[in-house]
């Protein structure tokens, strides 16, 4: 199986926040409250970056191979 | 000769004609009838000569002709020349001596894989290339393809995603990319995007023949590339010089008496690079990046002796924050806050520990390189100018310039020179 990542469309993304309350194993934030995206999503975490994914209020979050 | 503004030098191959001035008759009667080439002959040209793109990155021409080719869709021609690095004028100076051999590039090209469109991104802040490059599709009976944009005129319009949203009819700033413009580029189809001089050497290419391209240069990277050489207090001028040839050689001004010990190489988005080492490196893509330099678009900036590189550096942060199209947030608050802390070091009041925490903070964070872009010459100082970079840590400066350097923006620098 592919790693997956997680990508930011960033001129869609305005730093809710929300990315890191479901998944702070990967994503934490910057001084301004943007994601800052750690690495490849874990294969246990792979529901909870769905999840991530689908909950974005800006709806500029990917997963991608 | 002077035009635009521009000190452009007559050269070996792109800027052979200078003096023959930029008409059809003359560019005809040098070169003669634009040749056709299947895509299969453009490609093995292209593969034969190594041919690379000159906008910045140096990303090989045959590798994105043939991602073009395996897309279903009919492809799509781009010429860009909009320039966006306001130190650069080597597309400028193309546009103004040779835009037969630019649209003979991409027309050729076009003509071999059967494009369905050819687009010119004019550049908005520099009139005179709109008006060279309109005469000169006047002159052609084989531009009927073509069609014409005006991009805005700011720092990343230029960007390739930036000039696809203005070719669609939609704003001219940097979108987020899920795939390649050569996979899904304008309006979805694949697109050959090139800056002007790559389409010039691919006209060139096309006119001479692989044997005659081959003969300057070096035989890993054959050929010649543009150069703009620019000095506080002299025009812009625009070299063409061969690859392989040491910088001290091709660029005597580097050598010259009177000069900082640093050079800004490729631009406002390039590296410091120490001018003694650069007078002693070839001028070569590879042999740069061995010395953790880049080409970029071909800038070679010389500031003056008395100029301190660390509150130099901090203008231009502050210049490239206020650049910023304010759309991702690493880069609308990022680039600001990076630029306040360089601004602090300038001034000999704090160290660079949060000025390297920033730069690795907004990297890769954006739809396009406009923070990665900054982040290479802030750290390319950091690296360059070390000792004067602890010098400025413990407030001195061997310049005599402390202080938080004035901001000043791209439209009021441009207006200026």
């Amino acid at each position: 199986m592919t790693e997956l990542r997680l990508r930011v469309d960033w001129p869609l993304c305005s730093g809710r926040g929300v990315c890191h309350e479901l998944l702070p194993e990967v994503v934490e934030l910057d001084d301004w409250g943007y994601p800052v995206v750690r690495g490849p999503v874990p294969e246990a975490l792979t529901d909870a970056a769905r999840v991530a994914v689908r909950w974005c209020p800006r709806l500029a979050l990917r997963l991608v191979p | 000769m002077i035009t635009d503004g521009l000190l452009v030098e007559t050269g070996p191959a792109l800027l052979a004609t200078v003096d023959d001035g930029p008409g059809l008759v003359a560019h005809r009667r040098r070169l003669g009838p634009r040749r056709t080439a299947s895509a299969a002959e453009v490609l093995a040209a292209a593969e034969a000569v190594g041919l690379r793109g000159r906008g910045g990155a140096a990303f090989p021409f045959a590798i994105k002709l043939r991602t073009v080719l395996e897309g279903s869709r009919r492809p799509v021609v781009v010429v860009n020349l909009s320039e966006g690095e306001p130190l650069s004028a080597k597309d400028h100076a193309l546009a103004l001596v040779a835009p037969h051999l630019v649209l003979d590039g991409a027309l050729g090209v076009a003509h071999a894989i059967g494009a369905a469109q050819v687009h010119l991104a004019l550049p908005g802040e520099r009139p005179g290339v709109r008006r060279s490059m309109f005469a000169a599709l006047a002159e052609r009976h084989d531009a009927g393809k073509v069609r014409c944009h005006i991009a805005s005129p700011r720092f990343v319009a230029g960007q390739e995603r930036a000039v696809i949203e203005l070719i669609a009819g939609r704003e001219n700033l940097p979108v987020t990319t899920w795939r390649p413009a050569a996979t899904s580029g304008v309006r979805g189809r694949p697109t050959l995007l090139s800056n002007a001089e790559t389409w010039a050497q691919l006209g060139l290419l096309l006119q001479g023949g692989v044997e005659a391209y081959r003969q300057l240069g070096t035989d890993s990277e054959p050929g010649t590339t543009l150069l703009t050489v620019t000095a506080s207090g002299q025009p812009r001028l625009v070299r063409e010089t061969a690859y392989g040839v040491p910088f001290g050689t091709a660029v005597p001004e580097l050598v010259a008496p009177g000069r900082a010990g640093l050079v800004l190489l490729g631009g406002f988005h390039g590296t410091w690079v120490s001018r003694k080492r650069l007078a002693r490196t070839a001028l070569s893509v590879d042999r740069l990046r061995q010395i953790g330099a880049a080409l970029g678009a071909g800038v070679v900036h010389l500031p003056p002796a008395g100029q301190c590189p660390v509150r130099r550096s901090a203008e231009i942060v502050a210049l490239l924050a206020g650049e910023s199209a304010g759309r991702c947030g690493p880069c609308r608050f990022g680039l600001p806050a990076l630029g306040a802390a360089i601004g602090r070091l300038a001034a000999g009041t704090a160290d660079a520990t949060e000025v390297a925490r920033l730069a690795a903070l907004v990297t890769g964070r954006g739809a396009c390189a406009h923070p990665d872009g900054t982040v290479r010459l802030v750290r390319s100082l950091l690296g360059e100018a070390e000792e004067e970079v602890r010098d400025h840590a413990l407030g001195r400066c061997s310049y005599g310039t402390l202080g938080v350097p004035p901001v000043r923006g791209l439209a009021g620098r441009r207006a200026a020179s």
